[in-house]
């Protein structure tokens, strides 16, 4: 019964903590996965073009942490415009001057896919002569950015306080273990059991207890991630361009060792204040 | 007393007792449980190796609180005490273990484990040493055989008579072959043909070197035996006197 309630409240625990870092996991991935398709738009002036547009690609090209440019004139841009809207092309057909300006689309080096990289390059881009604007998706990855660091911290700060009252609890069974027990335990001293002799069991319970916690926790997060989650992955996948994963066999094996731990620790906490020889 | 007879030694060891050989020796040893309340007072005592001695007197003598603090359970509020050697005073918690492997103890209420068999309470004191199964199945045999108890090595405590029980104690506290036996009221809880049954069994590690102290109110085994008596009232000894012949 009680050896129950410490697999059961290790197991709540580790769901909780788990699904949060299910989730950032996934988060942080998708920043990744985002960071391929991340590029400065440089949107020229209308009269750069031609030899002009070639020398400012050849420019921006030079400039540290720029991967590849890809210049699009404006009859490109107004081509790609009329394929994205599809059927609504025919609007355009009355347009008689092309509003699109022509573009740079530059690429960035990987250690330049993050909000400060993005910006050092826009910096150095913006001075250039012949840009009018420019359009990033900085403000984008800085709000990303922020909410991976808020479920990191309301992660970190729950897992915490659910690790102690986990251990509070786990110790307080354990304890009430020692207690049913105190007979044996006597028994055990006066014969000369040793120490290790004694608390032995009870931090093999510790840790037995806890691995199975884990191991229900495991079981719980992959149900509902396999059972729950496919009625949002359709749209999430659309939405976002990749389908969440979760975690790898060693992510799977930490978070059983993680519940182990608690339950080695709630033990020896229990066996420190409650058995004396 | 004097000085020269003192030696010092570090760890455990006895420190400004007197030297001897004694396997249990007290120098003015006093037990508080509550401040200005002795349960023992002043009390010096010297029980050599092998001997047998009954500690005698009415409940709340101190015949227990002596008994603990020989294996370790307590620690004397004032004086020394060596046992085997070692000094219980100054004794390590880790030191208490090595010293109850070489002590039996047996109580009036048996003290055994009742979800387990016989044969496993009594390997109880060997499996705390480390020693092999193998060794422990065949010692926890002899033991038993020795006492009469092979037949029910596969019973539950429970089911067993209060005599039987008091041998399978008294088998669990001989099984490591003990320097010293300590046996508080042992037939408190039994019938007057299963006391002397028990004592005999209990008189009979003496025999074999052992030194033995029973700790009884009952004044007709000390007469039984013609042992060393030792008498305690409100925490003193009051009386010591020597062997006599057993009385037939």
């Amino acid at each position: 019964m009680t050896s129950g309630i410490a697999v059961v409240t290790i197991g709540v625990t580790l769901v909780l903590a788990g699904g949060f870092a299910l989730l950032l996991r996934n988060m942080e991935e998708l920043l990744d996965h985002f960071g391929d398709d991340l590029r400065v738009t440089a949107y020229l002036e209308s009269e750069v073009s031609g030899e002009a547009l070639r020398a400012l690609k050849d420019r921006v090209l030079a400039i540290p942490g720029v991967e590849d440019v890809e210049s699009l004139s404006q009859d490109e841009a107004l081509e790609r415009f009329r394929a994205s809207v599809g059927s609504g092309s025919a609007l355009l057909d009355g347009l008689d001057i092309n509003p699109l300006p022509a573009s740079l689309e530059i690429s960035l080096s990987d250690d330049r896919r993050s909000a400060e990289g993005m910006e050092a390059v826009a910096n150095v881009i913006e001075g250039l002569a012949g840009v009018e604007s420019l359009s990033s998706g900085r403000d984008w990855v800085e709000g990303y950015l922020r909410a991976v660091a808020l479920v990191r911290s309301v992660g970190v700060g729950l897992g915490i306080i659910l690790a102690l009252a986990t251990l509070l609890i786990v110790s307080n069974t354990i304890r009430l273990g020692i207690f049913a027990r105190r007979d044996e335990l006597e028994i055990l001293s006066l014969v000369g059991a040793s120490r290790p002799f004694v608390q032995m069991p009870f931090l093999l319970e510790g840790v037995i207890q806890g691995a199975v916690g884990g191991a229900i926790a495991l079981g719980l997060l992959y149900a509902l991630f396999r059972f729950a989650l496919p009625g949002f992955e359709f749209g999430l996948e659309l939405l976002v361009g990749t389908a969440p994963r979760f975690f790898s066999s060693g992510e799977a094996l930490i978070l059983v060792a993680g519940g182990a731990g608690l339950g080695l620790f709630g033990s020896a906490a229990a066996l420190s204040g409650g058995w004396r020889s | 007393m004097s000085r020269s007879r003192f030696r010092l030694r570090s760890g455990g060891d006895a420190v400004n007792v007197p030297r001897g050989e004694g396997a249990i020796r007290m120098f003015h040893v006093s037990k508080s449980y509550l401040a200005g309340s002795f349960a023992l007072r002043d009390v010096s005592i010297e029980l050599a190796k092998g001997e047998f001695v009954f500690l005698t007197g009415p409940s709340g003598a101190g015949k227990t609180s002596l008994l603990k603090l020989i294996f370790g359970a307590e620690r004397p509020s004032e004086g020394q005490i060596v046992v085997l050697g070692r000094n219980i005073a100054r004794l390590g918690r880790s030191a208490v273990p090595p010293l109850r492997r070489k002590i039996g103890v047996v109580f009036q209420d048996f003290k055994l484990l009742p979800r387990r068999t016989v044969e496993e309470n009594v390997a109880l004191a060997l499996q705390v040493t480390g020693t092999p199964p193998r060794e422990t199945r065949a010692r926890v045999f002899a033991i038993l055989k020795q006492l009469g108890l092979q037949h029910r090595r596969y019973h539950h405590p429970l089911s067993l008579s209060g005599g039987e029980q008091q041998r399978v104690a008294i088998a669990r506290a001989l099984v490591n072959e003990p320097q010293i036996l300590l046996a508080d009221e042992p037939t408190g809880n039994l019938d007057p043909e299963l006391t002397v049954e028990i004592m005999d069994l209990i008189a009979s590690a003496a025999l074999r070197g052992t030194t033995v102290v029973v700790a009884t109110h009952e004044l007709e085994i000390v007469r039984r035996y013609g042992k060393r008596a030792v008498r305690l009232e409100n925490g003193r000894i009051v009386e010591d006197t020597k062997p006599s012949f057993p009385r037939t």
